[in-house]
């Protein structure tokens, strides 16, 4: 069985997308919905900070819930990590992914003044992948133990690790 | 309140060059509530007449648009494209 389609939903997003893409030209790079009715913003680093207080404040857009907050890592790429940003908006009931990219040395700034969710989400992607975050209180280890060397998630660490246990 | 909130607000977004998209469309949406919120004394009706919950509610959104829009002015998010990404950066599958 396949999902049936919702046209109208996605005509919708395509407009909201439309919408928010006009209003922030300056670090949207792309606007997607992908099939299942989901709308993804691609943007530049710099701008996390604006668009994440945009999408919480502005009236057409009330995300004021941040769901998740996770990193994907594609070594073959020159920016290795992508930052995922998931919001919820209670209002309209509609979810938004943002997406963000950095290597593994650039400081990317930190939802925490947007989002007070977003402390241990960060906390985790630093233990988990290595990418620092600016402007974050208290950025230290949180799944690992505590002489751990290395950052567990990324695609070159081995699945059993350096260490014999 | 709402009327004070709407009037700040709308000063604020008189600082913005007026090509903007997101001075646009937060002007009408800032009309729309303002003209609601001017000619309804009733608190019920002009609760309906909104349709966005609770008056309390209302005013937390304008305070945050307030915010919105003073940041904005710093951020300046209307100007054309920072820097385009590696052209194999956005492209899944790999």
């Amino acid at each position: 069985t396949v999902r049936p389609k919702n046209e109208v939903e996605q005509k919708q997003l395509c407009a909201f997308g439309e919408y928010v893409a006009e209003i922030l030209p300056k670090y949207i790079q792309q606007v997607q919905v992908t099939c299942f009715n989901e709308l993804e913003l691609l943007i530049h680093p710099d701008g996390i900070i604006p668009v994440l207080t945009f999408l919480r404040d502005h009236t057409n857009a009330q995300f004021k819930s941040l769901a998740d907050l996770t990193a994907v890592d594609v070594p073959s790429r020159q920016y290795r990590f992508e930052i995922v940003y998931n919001l919820l908006s209670l209002r309209f009931n509609s979810r938004i992914r943002v997406k963000t990219y950095t290597d593994e040395l650039t400081p990317v700034d930190s939802a925490v003044s947007v989002y007070k969710a977003a402390n241990w989400y960060e906390r985790e992607v630093w233990d988990m992948y290595g990418v620092f975050f600016a402007n974050h209180p208290d950025l230290r280890r949180i799944l690992t133990d505590y002489g751990f060397e290395g950052h567990p998630f990324r695609k070159d660490f081995p699945l059993s690790g350096f260490v014999e246990v | 309140r709402l009327r004070i909130l709407y009037t700040k607000i709308l000063g604020v977004l008189q600082n913005i060059p007026k090509d903007a998209a997101y001075r646009k469309y937060t002007e009408q949406i800032v009309n729309q509530r303002f003209n609601l919120v001017q000619t309804e004394t009733d608190v019920q009706k002009l609760q309906d007449k909104l349709n966005s919950g609770h008056i309390e509610e209302v005013i937390v959104q304008a305070e945050n648009e307030l915010s919105l829009a003073r940041k904005m002015i710093q951020w300046k998010p209307w100007e054309p494209l920072v820097e385009e990404p590696p052209s194999d950066q956005w492209r899944w599958p790999i």
